[in-house]
């Protein structure tokens, strides 16, 4: 089988492509913050956040994914990946995504979790055990299209850590919306969560079982290279919590906001 | 006597056509841009990148000779802001920090500009790198 076709462009070093065999690291500096939807969760702060990719002819490696692409061309691009479940950064501070996300951090496992005992709003609550929510991992296809300047993404994965067995649909779409020094651009997209992957996290036996959760993300971002190493980046993302995890009495706020404002240092 | 003047004139031809010809070859090597009394050498005449480097970045000297005296300027195709200029020389050397990522064109041309007398190019030779897309995550918050 063969990875290219004959219309591939990717011929140099560029914003969509790189070298093979070679590692990629980079660190963003800057100010920024990752809300936490649980009741009495600390936010995310964004302050030093490391990146590392490795492009082999087929494997790859970005973050904490794992991917082997199939097919690769200008407008299609075929991989299997497996992708850590994500939810577990709102209980776990060292959560490994949460380095990747905030740079290191010594906070541990919360001892305990905030329950409502009151709809959204009121200012009660009450105190629940809680329970591990080990790291997961979900694998499955993931198709890239690209049509002129638009991006478009759907991930299909089932969790295989044994853990929830659930399942979980990424898709979304991407497109500059302005180039000139700089490029403004916006992603939408949805993550689905089956039941199972729901309940995993936001849970609580004998008080609350959700059902599958659909969760509409936006995000507006600015880059701007300013030299060969250096770029300005800033963005701007806001995901709305489906209802059955906004229900669930461990959360209560419905949506995910994330701003940061900083520079990355490409090594 | 009618056959000898038909030879005489084909003899008459074939000379003015290789005179013709001979001129057109010594124009043609001019619009090639290289004259042959004038000799351009580079050091290095190559960089090569490794797998991890980005570009080149290394002091080029350029030295150049000619049989007699010339008139002309050194410059480095689309680098408008280098240039080096002898009045009456018969050689002259000059140095330059570079940093390129593709072949650099150093050329020697008369004083107008106009014609190139000698060129001389610093190749970029890359490591068989080969690339592939990258992968785009809109979840990630840095993509």
């Amino acid at each position: 089988m063969s990875v290219r076709s004959a219309d591939d462009s990717c011929t140099g070093p560029s914003g969509a492509c790189v070298a093979e065999g070679r590692w990629n690291f980079s660190v963003a500096l800057g100010a920024g913050v990752r809300t936490n939807p649980l009741v009495g969760g600390e936010d995310i702060p964004l302050v030093l956040v490391p990146h590392v990719s490795y492009y082999g002819k087929r494997f790859f490696l970005d973050d904490l994914d794992l991917g082997f692409t199939l097919a690769d061309n200008d407008a299609n691009t075929l991989s299997l990946i497996a992708s850590p479940g994500y939810d577990r950064v709102y209980f776990y501070r060292t959560d490994l995504q949460n380095f990747f996300l905030t740079g290191y951090t010594a906070a541990g496992a919360p001892s305990y979790l905030y329950a409502k005992t009151a709809p959204a709003g009121a200012e009660v609550s009450a105190k629940v055990t809680p329970r591990p929510r080990r790291i997961t991992y979900l694998a499955g296809p993931e198709w890239t299209f690209k049509y002129e300047e638009i991006t478009a993404q759907l991930d299909l994965l089932h969790e295989i850590t044994g853990e929830d067995h659930g399942n979980e649909i990424r898709a979304a779409v991407g497109l500059p919306i302005l180039k000139s020094k700089g490029t403004l651009s916006a992603n939408v997209g949805i993550t689905w969560n089956d039941a199972a992957i729901v309940n995993y996290y936001y849970g609580e036996p004998a008080i609350y079982r959700g059902g599958a959760s659909l969760d509409p993300f936006a995000k507006l971002a600015y880059t701007r290279a300013l030299s060969s190493k250096w770029r300005f980046d800033a963005f701007t993302e806001y995901e709305r919590l489906g209802s059955a995890i906004a229900s669930s009495p461990i959360v209560d706020k419905h949506s995910v906001t994330t701003v940061f404002l900083g520079a990355v240092y490409a090594f | 006597m009618r056959s000898k003047a038909i030879l005489s004139r084909l003899a008459l031809g074939w000379l003015v056509y290789g005179l013709g010809s001979l001129a057109r070859s010594q124009a043609g090597g001019a619009v090639d841009g290289t004259d042959e009394d004038i000799r351009l050498t580079l050091s290095p005449r190559v960089c090569t990148l490794a797998l991890n480097d980005k570009q080149c970045e290394t002091q080029v000297h350029a030295s150049w000779q000619a049989a007699h005296e010339e008139s002309l300027c050194l410059v480095i195709l689309d680098r408008p802001n280098v240039k080096r200029c002898w009045e009456h020389y018969s050689q002259g050397t000059y140095s330059i920090e570079l940093v390129f990522t593709e072949d650099v064109v150093f050329q020697l041309k008369d004083l107008d500009l106009q014609r190139v007398m000698a060129s001389e190019v610093l190749r970029v030779i890359r490591e068989a790198i080969r690339y592939r897309h990258r992968r785009r995550e809109p979840w990630n918050i840095f993509d």
